[in-house]
């Protein structure tokens, strides 16, 4: 019986996926919290040493964004909404999105400050990786 | 006629938004072309019946406009707003108003110095307590607010707000309030006030946030045997996925004596669903001040229960049974309100 549990919690582990928060390269010096991560993309953390932080969403369906946001920012959809409704009223706006993790890498890749996030299995070494979940 | 002209130009930009790329999301305002800038608004319609004296009264309470925007380091925010545009009463004091004066709501200029510093001048929300951050009907749990959002400290300051930010797992935000001039737009502050000087501390750990905030200002209109007040408000709220609890309490005092010996409440909200929350809050103060949002306000008790339906976030129809212990005023509030 412990034999096929250990099998069974085996070949969860080995289908599980594996994502990353990746920045760009220009903040390599630079660790990130969970607890960090989920301010910048709150826009609560806006600026590292001068650097302006730009994090860049997947678009509202997505299942990394999807991932990402249950995983790293601990939020609910409902909760992010009534978060970013809050915050219009406060004159701030929500991190830009784009429709593929192609267009994640090649934003990060390109702009400094910038921080997305994508399979780990797509970062590249263009890309700086500093948080990593798998779900 | 320039409210007009204003309005118009609000629908003209309006209009010329919607020509744009970028999809409208309800509650998250219209993007200006390329223009950092955003435009929106908010309004919120209320129907109250006293079933003490049996009164009813019905407002058009707020239609504003909201605009913002950034740059670099500087960010701006503008809100105009019809108070109280309709109000038609029914009763002993029965009347119909029309109020189409538009008021400076906020109006202030940040500029983010660093990842620690923001530095604001204008007219903004005085940053006291959490009910006061957003106190529009919409993004509140109920259609009325605690006697603590309005009798304890001016709501909105004129001057600088000192703003610092630390983060490292947890969050601490202090501001300092400084006001030494008349309030832009005084005519819908709680106390007429020409100075304001007020400091807040914030601690924050995941979904526990705890507040202090102290401060004195001068009464420009004189409605106490003294002009100077001083007031400290403790202020907590707990907010998970399917519950939220906060609570304020405060007090306010002259030289002479406590104009404001106490007064807080606890306020519960459960979220059965995102579109179905019942609230309940119990409200209790001891005042010896009016003022012209509050007038005649003594010593109360409140029981307050309601329910918010939230077809969609931004979107509010809230009921709610008020009942007070001294004033005779126990009533049902039925509110619709939406943020665009």
């Amino acid at each position: 019986m412990m034999k096929i549990f250990l099998f069974f919690i085996l070949a969860v582990a080995l289908n599980a996926v594996e994502y990353a928060v990746i920045a760009n390269k220009k903040l390599d010096n630079y660790s990130f919290s969970k607890a960090k991560i989920k301010m910048i993309f709150l826009k609560k953390h806006k600026i590292l040493n001068g650097t302006e932080l730009v994090p860049i969403n997947l678009e509202s369906a997505n299942s990394i964004r999807n991932s990402f946001e249950s995983n790293v920012l601990n939020m609910s959809k409902n909760r992010i909404k009534s978060f970013w409704t809050k915050e219009h009223y406060l004159g701030h706006r929500p991190p830009l999105s784009v429709k593929s993790s192609k267009s994640v890498l090649s934003f990060v890749r390109k702009i400094d400050g910038a921080i997305g996030y994508v399979l780990l299995s797509d970062a590249d070494e263009s890309v700086n990786v500093i948080y990593k979940w798998s779900e | 006629m320039y409210r007009f002209i204003y309005i118009l130009l609000i629908l003209a930009i309006i209009v010329q938004a919607d020509e744009n790329d970028d999809k409208y999301v309800l509650g998250e305002g219209y993007k200006l072309g390329s223009l950092p800038m955003y435009i929106g608004g908010y309004l919120s319609t209320d129907y109250q019946h006293n079933t003490d004296t049996k009164e009813d009264v019905f407002r058009v309470n707020d239609i504003a406009f909201l605009s913002y925007g950034s740059h670099s380091n500087f960010s701006y925010m503008a809100e105009i707003e019809f108070k109280e545009l309709y109000v038609k009463a029914w009763g002993d004091h029965s009347k119909e108003e029309l109020n189409s004066r538009l008021y400076i709501e906020r109006f202030y200029v940040d500029y983010t110095l660093d990842e620690e510093y923001i530095f604001r001048l204008g007219k903004y929300n005085s940053p006291v307590g959490y009910w006061n951050l957003t106190p529009i009907n919409v993004l509140r749990e109920t259609t009325s607010s605690p006697s603590t959002n309005y009798i304890i400290y001016p709501k909105y300051t004129s001057g600088l707000d000192l703003m610092y930010s630390y983060y490292n797992g947890y969050e601490l935000n202090v501001d300092l309030l400084l006001q030494n001039n008349e309030d832009l737009d005084a005519a819908y502050n709680n106390f007429i006030t020409d100075k304001h000087f007020g400091f807040g501390i914030e601690f924050t750990d995941n979904d526990f946030s705890l507040k202090l905030n102290g401060g004195d200002f001068h009464l420009k209109e004189k409605i106490l045997e003294y002009e100077d007040v001083y007031y400290a408000l403790l202020s907590f709220k707990y907010d998970t996925e399917r519950f939220k609890i906060m609570g304020e309490l405060g007090t306010q005092f002259c030289e002479t004596k406590s104009t404001v010996p106490y007064s807080g409440y606890l306020q519960g909200v459960y979220r059965i669903t995102e579109k179905h929350l019942p609230v309940i809050r119990f409200e209790s103060h001891n005042s010896d001040i009016t003022n012209k949002l509050s007038p005649n306000i003594e010593k109360d008790d409140v029981l307050i229960m309601g329910y918010t339906y939230r077809p969609m976030y931004p979107v509010a129809l809230k009921a709610e049974y008020q009942v007070h212990s001294v004033r005779r005023e126990n009533k049902a509030v039925f509110s619709f309100s939406v943020l665009f």
